[in-house]
């Protein structure tokens, strides 16, 4: 599994991104959203029970997350079709405001390291990848274990939160250049 | 022509005769300022009259600044005053507090503004040293202060802007004062 400070994988999908007739799809790729966080997370598959309560959860906190110049982005080996099916069957996800990548070929699991030998399909892994590409946090949990998305704004925040003021240094610290 | 809305140099010339010595210091540091670059005076103006918290300097600084500075300095400006708003209190706390422990423990409060406020550091600097001589800060003053040293910023350019700072500090409580009190012949 990739892990702290290595580059995202390059990777272009399709992504279910509304319900709306005309304009369900769009082509995402790693350089989509420059200049932005992503928190990239992975679920085993749609339709299953676990996953809803965490990706709605996600969804809840998704103007935190922009606030804080991060892109969610949720996705799974399954298609953009089965994305926009579940999307349009749950009620938790009808309005979900980020989109759903479908990593069909599993060209992004396989290069992160996150698909299951045993099922074949995403763990149920989550990353932050900074504006550079480079991945910040990796969270990974078993099975049935759902994820704390407030855990993973505590994180961004963290991450985001630097002492840029003089009065921080102590002496014979570096200097910080800024 | 109620103070709140008089724009700044009207504001200054209507200052009570008790505060003569304060009009005729704006004059010499600010109407004819010979010593810092506009960008650095009128940062310093804008951002001192926030961190003096009188609604009419506020007000009539933020309009003067508008037409002295960039789009880009002005909100630089502002932000000195929001960031030293904040680190002003909590690093003064920290040099304050017998206990030391809190100089160590990790302050998780965000301040990125420093950094990416796109206006040359040591003018941003300046400002971020006025407000902290206006907030009290001892620690904030040397630290900043030492910065700005050593991007090559004179102490004689550091007193200007400290002197910048104490007179429009000074306007504002007086401006406030003239706000509440009673004109009313008795």
């Amino acid at each position: 599994m990739l892990g702290i400070g290595e580059k995202f994988p390059n990777f272009e999908v399709t992504a279910t991104v509304s319900r709306t007739k005309g304009k369900e799809f769009e082509t995402i790729t790693s350089e989509s959203y420059p200049g932005k966080w992503k928190l990239y997370f992975f679920w085993p598959k749609d339709f299953t029970f676990v996953c809803p309560t965490e990706i709605a959860g996600f969804g809840k906190l998704n103007s935190e997350f922009a606030a804080r110049d991060a892109q969610i982005l949720g996705g799974s080996i399954d298609s953009e079709y089965v994305h926009l099916a579940w999307r349009n069957n749950h009620e938790d996800l009808k309005e979900l405001p980020f989109p759903m990548l479908s990593d069909l070929k599993r060209e992004i699991t396989e290069q992160l390291g996150i698909l299951d030998p045993k099922s074949g399909v995403a763990q149920r892994a989550t990353f932050l990848v900074d504006p550079d590409g480079i991945i910040r946090f990796v969270y990974v949990t078993e099975g049935s274990v759902g994820r704390n998305p407030s855990e993973v704004l505590r994180v961004l925040d963290a991450l985001q939160t630097d002492e840029l003021c003089p009065c921080n240094w102590h002496k014979g610290e570096e200097t910080i250049h800024v | 022509m109620s103070l709140d809305s008089q724009s700044l140099d009207p504001l200054i010339d209507s200052l009570p005769d008790y505060a003569k010595d304060l009009k005729l210091n704006y004059s010499s540091l600010v109407r004819q300022n010979s010593e810092l670059t506009p960008q650095q005076l009128w940062g310093t103006v804008l951002s001192c009259a926030m961190a003096t918290r009188s609604d009419a300097l506020t007000k009539a600084a933020t309009e003067a600044a508008r037409a002295q500075l960039s789009e880009q300095a002005l909100t630089a400006a502002q932000t000195a005053a929001a960031l030293m708003g904040m680190n002003n209190i909590f690093y003064r706390f920290q040099h304050l507090a017998s206990n030391e422990k809190y100089s160590t423990m990790p302050a998780r409060l965000r301040m990125n503004g420093i950094r990416t406020h796109g206006v040359e550091s040591q003018d941003f600097e300046l400002w971020c040293l006025a407000v902290s001589a206006i907030n009290g800060c001892g620690k904030c003053i040397d630290s900043h202060e030492k910065v700005v040293r050593e991007k090559g910023v004179t102490e004689e350019t550091v007193m200007a802007v400290v002197r910048v700072a104490s007179v429009v500090h000074a306007i504002g409580a007086v401006l406030d004062a003239e706000r509440v009190t009673d004109k009313s012949p008795v």
